[in-house]
C-alpha cells in the first residue's frame, strides 16, 4: 500500500515561501520567484510516504493530501 | 489545579547562571519526565508566571498553532513589556498570520534552499579566510576568530552591509544579548536618545543598529542595489511601503538572527570536534554524512533556548489546564534531548536520523527559522573545510558561555591548532 499516489494541495495563504517543499520535489512544486509562493504543478501526484514528508516538513503548515488516488502499478 | 499540585520548575529558568555551563540537562530531564507542564511563579516585576514545555511533542504543537499559541499578545521572551514597547519593537517574529505571512514573503525569497546555493562560493572563502589566519597563528579565541564573523560576514552580503562595516555589526549585535559583550553600555551609548524600555533587550545597541540601518536605507533610496535593504526599501505590503520603524526592526532582526544563531552552533562545533573527534572521523571517512552530521551539531548546539507565546484562548495541553493570557515557553533546548525522540539523547551521533527533526530553528509552522537553509549550508562548508585542512583543536582554556537564558552562545573559547 505504500506505493499509493496521493494529491497534494498548497494552502496560499499560509505558505510563507519556505522552499522545502521545491527542494523535496521539484517536480511537483514551484516556488514562484516573485509572489514566493509555493504551486503544485503537473498532477501533483507523489507515493504517500514522500507526500508525508513533504507535508511534515513544511515550515507554514500549508500543504495538505487532498484525495487519495488509484494505485500505482 | 491548585498551585499546591503543580509541578515548580526544578531550576531558576529566568537566571542567566542557571545557564552558565550551557543547557541545564539534569533539570530538563526532570520536566521532561513529569506527566504535566511545569510552572514557574511570577517574579520580577512581572504579573504572571510561566509553564515550561520541555517534550519535543508539545513544542512541535505549541509551535504549529499560531492561533491558539500566539507570538502578537505578550511578549516573546518570558518577561513582561508594556503595549507600547512591544508595539514599538515588533518584527515579524512578534507578529502572527496573516500580517507575519505577508512580512515574511518580503524576504524569504532570499533564503530558499534554491538560492541559498548561490551564495556558496562567497561562503567558502570567508570560511577559507577565517581558517587559514587562524591555522597561521597557531590558535587563538576561536569565537572571534572563526564563529562571530563569518555568519555576520554572510548576513552582511545579504543585507548589503558593506566589508567595512561588519565589526560594528559585530559590536553592535554583540551588546544585544546580556553578556555576549563585557563591555557594558552607557543609557546614551551610540547616540541613544531612546527610552531603553522601547528597545529590543533594552539596549541603546538597538538605537545603534537602528540609526545605522536608517542611513543604509536612505542610501539605497538613492543608489538600489541588489540587496535586501534595497528590496525592503522598495517593498510594498498591501500597497504600503514599510513604516521607519518596519523597516529598522526588521534590518535588526536579520541581523541578529542572522548572526547571534549560527555564530552560537559554529562556537558550539569546536568543542564537539573536540569532544567526539571519532564522530568526525566517520563522517571524514563517509562525506555523505554531511547532512545528519550538521544537523546533529545545530541539535547539540540549540542556539536559541527558548521562545514564549501566550495562550488566546483556555486549553489542556499535556495533561495540563491553562488559561488565556498563560505564558508557554517552549525550550528548544530541552526538546532536542527528549529521550522519547532521540535515543541517547547525550550522544553526539552523525549518523542519527534525520526525522524526526530537531527543534533548533523552531518546532515548524510560522515561525519556523527562515535562515534555516543558509545556517546548514554555512555549517555544512565550515565543517567539510576543518575536515579537508585535517585542523586539530585542542581546548586552551575554559569555555565562557554567554550570559543569557535565551541565547546559548559561547563568549570565549581559547584554542590550540595543531
Amino acid at each position: 500500500m505504500s506505493d499509493d499516489l496521493v494529491r497534494v494541495a498548497v494552502d496560499e495563504e499560509r505558505c510563507i515561501g519556505g522552499g522545502q517543499c521545491e527542494m523535496l520535489e521539484p517536480e511537483v512544486f514551484l516556488l514562484d520567484e516573485d509572489e514566493v509562493i509555493s504551486s503544485v504543478i503537473g498532477s501533483g501526484e507523489l507515493p504517500r510516504p514522500r507526500a508525508d514528508v513533504v507535508v511534515h516538513r513544511c515550515p507554514g503548515a500549508a500543504i495538505s493530501i487532498v484525495e487519495p488516488q488509484r494505485p500505482s502499478e | 489545579m491548585a498551585l499546591t499540585e503543580q509541578a515548580l520548575a526544578p531550576a531558576d529558568l529566568q537566571d542567566p547562571a542557571t545557564f552558565s555551563q550551557g543547557v541545564p540537562h539534569e533539570a530538563f530531564a526532570e520536566m521532561r519526565a513529569r506527566p504535566t507542564l511545569s510552572w514557574t511563579p511570577p517574579s520580577g516585576g512581572d504579573r504572571t508566571g510561566f509553564w515550561s514545555v520541555t517534550r519535543h511533542a508539545p513544542v512541535s504543537e505549541v509551535s504549529r498553532d499560531t492561533d491558539l499559541y500566539s507570538s502578537a499578545v505578550g511578549h516573546i521572551q518570558i518577561y513582561d513589556i508594556d503595549e507600547d514597547a512591544l508595539s514599538a519593537r515588533a518584527s515579524m517574529i512578534d507578529l502572527d498570520p496573516p500580517v507575519h505571512t505577508r512580512l515574511r514573503r518580503l524576504v524569504s525569497s532570499a533564503f530558499t534552499p534554491r538560492h541559498v546555493q548561490s551564495y556558496e562560493t562567497a561562503v567558502r572563502s570567508r570560511i577559507a579566510a577565517r581558517l587559514d589566519a587562524l591555522v597561521r597563528a597557531g590558535g587563538g579565541n576561536w569565537v572571534e576568530a572563526v564563529a562571530a564573523p563569518i555568519p555576520i560576514g554572510v548576513i552582511c552580503d545579504i543585507m548589503g552591509v558593506p566589508e567595512s562595516d561588519h565589526d560594528y555589526m559585530i559590536e553592535l549585535t554583540d551588546h544585544l544579548v546580556a553578556g555576549t559583550s563585557s563591555k557594558p553600555l552607557e543609557p546614551t551609548a551610540y547616540g541613544n536618545t531612546t527610552d531603553l524600555r522601547l528597545l529590543p533587550f533594552n539596549s541603546p545597541a538597538a538605537h545603534g543598529i537602528n540609526e545605522y540601518a536608517r542611513a543604509l536605507g536612505e542610501r539605497r533610496r538613492a543608489e538600489p542595489a541588489d540587496d535586501l535593504v534595497t528590496k525592503l526599501i522598495e517593498a510594498e505590503v498591501d500597497g504600503e511601503r514599510l513604516t521607519d520603524a518596519e523597516f529598522t526592526n526588521f534590518f535588526r532582526l536579520m541581523v541578529f538572527a542572522g548572526n547571534e544563531t549560527t555564530r552560537a552552533s559554529m562556537a558550539h562545533l569546536a568543542l564537539l570536534l573536540m569532544d567526539f573527534a571519532d564522530q568526525f572521523e566517520q563522517l571524514r571517512s563517509d562525506p555523505s554524512l554531511m547532512d545528519q552530521a550538521v544537523e546533529e551539531v545545530i541539535r547539540y548546539s540549540s542556539p536559541i533556548l527558548y521562545f514564549r507565546r501566550t495562550l488566546t484562548r483556555d486549553t489542556v495541553l499535556q495533561d495540563t489546564p491553562l488559561r488565556a493570557g498563560d505564558k508557554v515557553v517552549m525550550w528548544y533546548a530541552a526538546a532536542n534531548f527528549d529521550e522519547e525522540v532521540f535515543d541517547e539523547p547525550l550522544r553526539f551521533d552523525v549518523t542519527r536520523p534525520l526525522r524526526p527533526p530537531n527543534t533548533a530553528f523552531g518546532g515548524g509552522g510560522a515561525h519556523f527559522c527562515l535562515g534555516a537553509p543558509l545556517a546548514r549550508l554555512e555549517l555544512a562548508v565550515l565543517i567539510g573545510a576543518i575536515l579537508s585542512r585535517g585542523i586539530d583543536l585542542r581546548l586552551a582554556g575554559d569555555p565562557v558561555y554567554v550570559d543569557s537564558n535565551f541565547v546559548n552562545g559561547i563568549e570565549h573559547l581559547e584554542v590550540e591548532v595543531r
